[in-house]
């Protein structure tokens, strides 16, 4: 090694970063909608005792079914109550499903995945073939038969979410694994003595963390979405608790009636959530998979 | 093909055996007494004791699960503890009217996503393409139930003339007239989300082929087009199709609990919706159980259907 070395500079110029956010900003719009639409509802259901004008539960039957006005943006209720109030307590309960729901899923599912991808043999054959028995059911009939049957409350809803969304985890985590346990990284951990659980966690997980944030962020949307199906059947957590499923399966008593903005509101919280995720997702997935990516 | 076929179904028998043993857990941990729910006004401990021992809940469970597991296979799912009907019987009569919606949705979401689907590949970037997209991730994300109301409110109340009613069913046989204009709303409901899954599924698959070399060659020997896309694009990127059948036929059950209960149409959606609040487990187990061995049916069909369509996939490494 001969010359002059030049040297290396590791920090990033404050106007190149800026530049680089700008770079990704022009690159991934979808991303930055949809990640925006997401932090909104997070702010509004984390501040919703101060973003909401009225109390979501109290009765006032003087301003009962009023339409969208000044005073009650979104209108109110047979009972007088503020949609947009419910509207935004609501956002609380659906998130909050969607959110833990997920998790579950993704803990439970993760784990038998990369259990059946890395251990193989009769392991992988006995916990697949359990995936398999959860597989065979339609998604949301699943949901609706594990709530109807624990008891239509909050939690058991979220369990049930949970529950269906563990096989699109275990498969995608299992079919990862088995392609990434081949590599020679793995064979060199191997050799150097890492147990099993060491190369699973520390060798393999963060080597496929890509397809699973895409999952993750798709099936929060399905969560949502399941969650206000299942309280529109009366599944989820009962009145007088602001549900956006439920305010919908409630306003239809008054459909005739053309008190339309009892259904709006909620329906449109319900769609605007899980279009943020399903956008956040989508774009994620061009971003990070490489054969979407060339042929984008 | 029918060592395939054979193997796909021996498979299918330890996941149907494990989704009875699940069904039935489910509707053991269920909260409440089903013998008290069976005795409905009953409230002589004598004759709830006999309930119990008449529906073999004094025997462990592992006894239970058999004598169960023997009544299914010979098709007897239990009976409603409310109506005390035969549960096969109440899902058979209801069966046609849910088979009608399904079978309406798929007809609808399938036909209109192959053209759009087809048109948007073609001219992909256009403004076609962005409104198909943008239709998509709107499909997939709008509420079935919420589409329904917004149907309803529009064509039933709002634009005059009541063009399509807010809800209920004729039976076909009874006046066909007046059944289809019943089915519309509830098959468009039904379809929206089925219709955006199939066309982001037929628009990427098209997209897909575009990329294979074959395309290249085939516009490479001055080949039109129309012909590049008629003759090599459609028929490989068509296959995958097929398998969007199989899982339509999962989204429309799951769909049909949900539609059925807007539109007041008595499928078995609504059957088991309804007997979820008064606790008549047999009937909701007996429509999980239909649903579910329908869509493995389905999708056992649906795989076979792919492997036969396609020569590049050999019934040995398709059935690995």
């Amino acid at each position: 090694m001969s010359g002059t070395t030049l040297p290396v500079v590791l920090r990033v110029p404050r106007t190149d970063r800026a530049t680089a956010i700008r770079y990704f900003a022009r690159r991934n719009p979808r991303m930055i909608v949809g990640g925006a639409m997401i932090l909104t509802w997070l702010l509004v259901a984390l501040f919703a005792p101060v973003v909401a004008p009225f109390n979501p539960i109290k009765v006032n039957v003087v301003d009962s079914l009023q339409p969208p006005s000044i005073s009650h943006l979104l209108g109110t209720d047979d009972l007088g109550r503020d949609v947009l109030s419910r509207v935004i307590w609501g956002s609380r309960i659906s998130l909050s499903v969607g959110l833990i729901s997920v998790g579950i899923g993704f803990f439970v599912g993760v784990s038998v995945g990369l259990s059946a991808g890395y251990l193989g043999g009769k392991f992988d054959l006995f916990v697949m073939r359990g995936i398999d028995a959860l597989l065979a059911f339609p998604a949301l009939v699943l949901a609706i038969a594990i709530t109807a049957a624990l008891g239509p409350q909050i939690q058991n809803a979220m369990i049930a979410i949970g529950i269906v969304a563990i096989p699109a985890y275990a498969r995608l985590t299992r079919g990862q694994t088995l392609a990434v346990r081949s590599r020679d990284f793995i064979l060199a951990a191997r050799t150097v003595g890492c147990t099993p659980l060491r190369i699973v966690t520390r060798h393999v997980f963060p080597n496929i963390t890509n397809p699973l944030i895409v999952q993750a962020t798709l099936s929060t949307a399905f969560a949502i979405l399941a969650e206000a199906a299942l309280s529109f059947l009366g599944l989820g957590p009962q009145p007088p608790d602001p549900s956006w499923g439920q305010d919908v399966a409630y306003s239809t008593r008054y459909l005739s009636n053309m008190k339309w903005w009892m259904s709006v509101g909620p329906g449109l919280a319900i769609f605007s959530a899980v279009f943020a995720f399903n956008f956040l997702g989508d774009a994620l997935r061009d971003a990070l998979d490489p054969r979407l990516r060339r042929s984008g | 093909m029918i060592r395939y076929i054979l193997r796909r179904l021996v498979l299918m028998i330890p996941v149907a055996f494990l989704v009875t043993i699940g069904v039935f857990v489910l509707v053991r941990v269920s909260p409440g007494d089903p013998a008290l729910v069976f005795a409905g006004e009953e409230r002589d401990p004598a004759a709830i004791a006999a309930i119990r021992e008449q529906m073999g809940l004094t025997q462990p469970l592992p006894v239970q699960y058999v004598i169960w597991l023997g009544h299914l296979v010979q098709g007897d799912l239990g009976r409603s503890f409310q109506t005390h009907q035969r549960v096969i019987e109440a899902v058979t009569e209801r069966l046609p009217a849910t088979v009608e919606l399904g079978f309406a949705a798929l007809l609808i979401s399938t036909s209109v996503a192959l053209v759009v689907g087809i048109v948007s590949a073609i001219k992909r970037n256009s403004v076609i393409d962005l409104l198909s997209t943008s239709i998509t991730l709107a499909g997939v994300s709008f509420p079935s139930f919420f589409l329904g109301i917004v149907l309803i409110l529009l064509f039933a109340y709002v634009i005059p003339g009541h063009i399509f009613p807010p809800g209920g069913y004729v039976p076909l046989t009874q006046n066909a007239a007046d059944n289809l204009r019943r089915l519309v709303l509830p098959a468009i409901t039904l379809a929206t989300a089925s219709f955006a899954v199939n066309l982001r599924q037929i628009r990427s698959s098209l997209l897909d082929v575009f990329g294979h070399e074959y395309m290249r060659t085939a516009r490479a020997k001055g080949l039109h087009e129309r012909t590049v896309i008629a003759r090599h694009a459609l028929k490989n990127a068509l296959i995958p199709v097929v398998t969007l059948i199989g899982i339509q036929v999962g989204a429309i059950i799951e769909g049909a609990f949900i539609t059925e209960q807007i539109f007041f149409w008595p499928g078995i959606g609504r059957l088991a919706v309804q007997a979820i609040p008064s606790g008549d487990y047999p009937v909701v187990q007996g429509v999980v159980l239909v649903s579910a061995f329908s869509y493995m049916l389905t999708t056992l069909v649906v795989d076979v259907l792919y492997a036969w369509f396609d020569p590049r996939i050999s019934y040995e490494t398709a059935s690995a």
